[in-house]
């Protein structure tokens, strides 16, 4: 008598095997489990270690102490949201830390004059974007000494002048001056809140392809041709080899989403972007890794060839160091690849008040290239596994 | 009841190559087929295309009445597929690749659990069940390979080429398992490069060559289309043109030919009892030094039918 049957659930069958395969491999599991961490903590560090989606930019000031503008400058830069006055002794420390990164600009202002001098690279976005904000405090200075000219000329006594231009001052309070790149808003942000959505990226994608090798040992095996031979729809078979690779993508991002959070203090944003981003970024991962999969022919190669794929889209999308390092040519080069694409959805969403609205294009390009991956990667696939012995 | 298979003018082309030309056989219920061929001769392509692997040009399958091409799902899930290279996770144990294949044909969980059990206990690895596959010598992957496909009880086993490499004492386990899988009712279709196997294992076999099927019938059948003579390979020394002459004549000898400077052979019904008669005959001319007797089988018959030998 046959044995008592229930309807096949081939995708279910698959999923668990190869996960049970996943989670007998040591090597993967350790650079799954522990390596994601461990580059996000170290490199965390170096950027600075802020967690609280970094927009607070180092300033370094050299100021006598007892200079009125020096003070006035001092205390606008400090009552700026996106700024971090960090006091230096010497002009030469500042100049060496806006070098070294260390600082997004340097001020110096000589005593007794009026004319700061801005220490900034060109090239360094942050420097930008902070050079921005310390406008803004400077100018706040500017007016008020202005103010008080103005009415000392008109004839009032100096203590007459301050009380007016005090009084301009509360009026003023309710107006909100901004930097002119809205700077803080339109930057990367610092420490772990940047190095966790970097890794995020490069380690479901570099991990996605090494899983690639598994797929090749099963088509080598011959396990696809005999799970065909069953009473399965070809089609069913590949959806489950998919589904696969997409559980460990996402179950890598969600690792690093959560432990993140929990370690590193991370705000990743609105919940709902970061997980239709972050979905979409899986798909892409899902499709490269089951391109490779199919492509290749043995089971060496495939983490031979992917991960040192997804380290240089990885370099190219900004998940090794800060998008600014890189340069406009690089920069706008990674927009050829998902990763960039990645960075730029899951780093506006971990700005205050950015949602699922605000990264539409780049999910959009994402699932256009998981879509387009997918399909490649399945044909190809089918065919590969129906010939391959 | 009917047939565990039934196909029909089987044809299956690649671009230009004609692989499989036109063939058909019938596998009867409880009934176990050996399939012969040299390589290249579409064994391969066959057990493809009757397991459904393989969509054929023309022609038609049926498994246990269904239609392979109409039903693939109900034929296939009375079809039990043995590759012949080891088709199972080597990280995964012994138990957890035969769930695999038993949740694949829709076991339920109860029943699956027992039927693991139960083609443990057949193929003899209860005990290693909990290790892992890519652990166990090749005879056991070969074991562990034939219970993935016995999981839900097949009308029909496809067994392709089940013991290369693999050393005789597990190739003999092998063999008894297939044994008793027969006894117990199982049809089988059976390929190897092993003669003695399919002359062991099967009751009727075809021989397949160039993509056609040339023979098919019971090993008496295909040897007594050599006839019942014996060759016999005799070495002798001296006159040997003369000693073949004076054999020919010697009643119940077909053909005396010299196949090299000291050896003939000789085509002859009943030659064990014509030893004595071949000796006076030859006295004179030569003396007989060594006898060699081989009784028609189904390697000669395949030699007879494809020229050329099963391992070519």
């Amino acid at each position: 008598m046959s044995p008592s049957r229930r309807r096949p659930r081939p995708i279910l069958a698959l999923v668990a095997a190869n996960l049970r395969r996943q989670a007998r491999d040591r090597t993967g599991l350790f650079f799954m489990l522990v390596m994601p961490f461990v580059t996000i903590a170290f490199v965390g560090l170096a950027l600075g270690g802020g967690s609280d989606g970094g927009t607070r930019l180092p300033v370094g000031v050299v100021a006598g102490n007892d200079d009125p503008v020096a003070a006035a400058v001092l205390e606008e830069l400090a009552a700026s949201p996106n700024l971090d006055v960090e006091r230096r002794d010497t002009e030469e420390e500042v100049r060496a830390g806006v070098r070294e990164g260390r600082l997004a600009v340097g001020l110096l202002i000589p005593p007794g004059s009026t004319e700061l001098e801005l220490v900034m690279t060109q090239t360094n976005g942050t420097g930008m974007a902070a050079r921005g904000a310390v406008d803004v405090a400077v100018g706040r200075v500017s007016a008020v000494l202005e103010a008080t000219r103005a009415a000392e000329a008109a004839g009032a006594t100096p203590e007459e002048a301050a009380a007016s231009v005090r009084a301009a001052r509360e009026d003023l309070a309710g107006v909100e001056a901004r930097a002119p790149d809205d700077a803080g808003q339109g930057t990367d942000p610092r420490g772990f809140a940047y190095t966790a959505p970097a890794n995020l990226v490069l380690f479901t994608f570099i991990n996605s392809m090494a899983v690639a090798a598994a797929l090749v040992e099963t088509r080598r095996l011959g396990m696809v041709r005999r799970s065909l031979a069953a009473p399965v729809r070809p089609s069913t078979v590949l959806a489950g080899e998919a589904l696969s690779r997409l559980v460990v993508a996402v179950g890598q991002a969600l690792l690093i989403i959560v432990v993140s959070a929990l370690m590193f203090d991370v705000s990743w944003g609105d919940p709902l972007g970061v997980a239709v981003v972050v979905g979409a970024f899986c798909l892409v991962a899902t499709g490269a890794a089951m391109l490779v999969g199919s492509l290749v022919r043995s089971p060496s190669q495939a983490p031979a060839i992917g991960p040192p794929v997804g380290i240089v889209l990885g370099m190219l999308g900004g998940c090794l160091w800060p998008r600014e390092v890189a340069g406009e040519t690089l920069t706008t080069v990674g927009y050829l690849f998902p990763h960039a694409w990645a960075m730029d959805g899951l780093l506006t969403l971990a700005r205050p008040g950015q949602g699922a609205g605000e990264v539409l294009v780049e999910t959009a390009v994402l699932l256009g290239m998981a879509a387009v991956l997918l399909v490649v990667s399945l044909v190809v696939f089918r065919r590969r596994a129906m010939t391959m012995r | 009841m009917t047939d565990a298979l039934v196909c029909q003018d089987l044809t299956k082309r690649f671009d230009h190559h004609l692989a499989v030309d036109s063939i058909s056989l019938t596998i009867a219920r409880g009934e176990a087929y050996g399939l012969l061929g040299p390589n290249g001769a579409g064994k391969t392509t066959t057990i493809s295309m009757l397991s459904g692997l393989l969509r054929p040009d023309a022609g038609s399958v049926h498994v246990a009445g269904h239609a392979l091409a109409q039903d693939p799902r109900a034929a296939k899930a009375r079809i039990g597929y043995v590759p012949q290279e080891i088709a199972l996770y080597p990280e995964l144990t012994g138990r957890e690749n035969l769930r695999y294949f038993g949740r694949l044909y829709g076991l339920a969980r109860r029943a699956l659990q027992y039927r693991i059990a139960e083609v443990l206990d057949l193929v003899g690895l209860t005990g290693r069940a909990d290790d892992k596959v890519g652990d166990y010598s090749g005879g056991m992957q070969r074991r562990i390979n034939i219970g993935a496909a016995l999981l839900h009880e097949p009308t029909l086993l496809i067994l392709d080429e089940p013991t290369v490499g693999v050393d005789p004492q597990s190739r003999n386990a092998i063999l008894e398992g297939v044994d008793e899988l027969v006894a117990g009712g199982m049809s089988l279709l059976y390929t190897s490069h092993y003669m003695e196997e399919v002359e062991r294992v099967c009751q009727r076999v075809g021989i397949i060559d160039k993509g056609r099927l040339v023979a098919e019938g019971t090993k008496r059948e295909l040897v007594s289309r050599l006839g019942t003579s014996d060759r016999v390979e005799l070495v002798l020394d001296g006159d040997l043109t003369a000693a073949a002459d004076k054999l020919r004549a010697v009643a119940g000898v077909t053909e005396a030919v010299p196949t090299g400077t000291s050896s003939l052979r000789l085509l002859a019904e009943g030659s064990r009892h014509l030893l004595p008669t071949f000796i006076g005959a030859v006295e004179g001319v030569a003396t007989i030094t060594g006898v060699e007797i081989t009784e028609p089988d189904l390697e000669a018959a395949f030699l007879h039918l494809t020229g050329s030998t099963l391992r070519d």
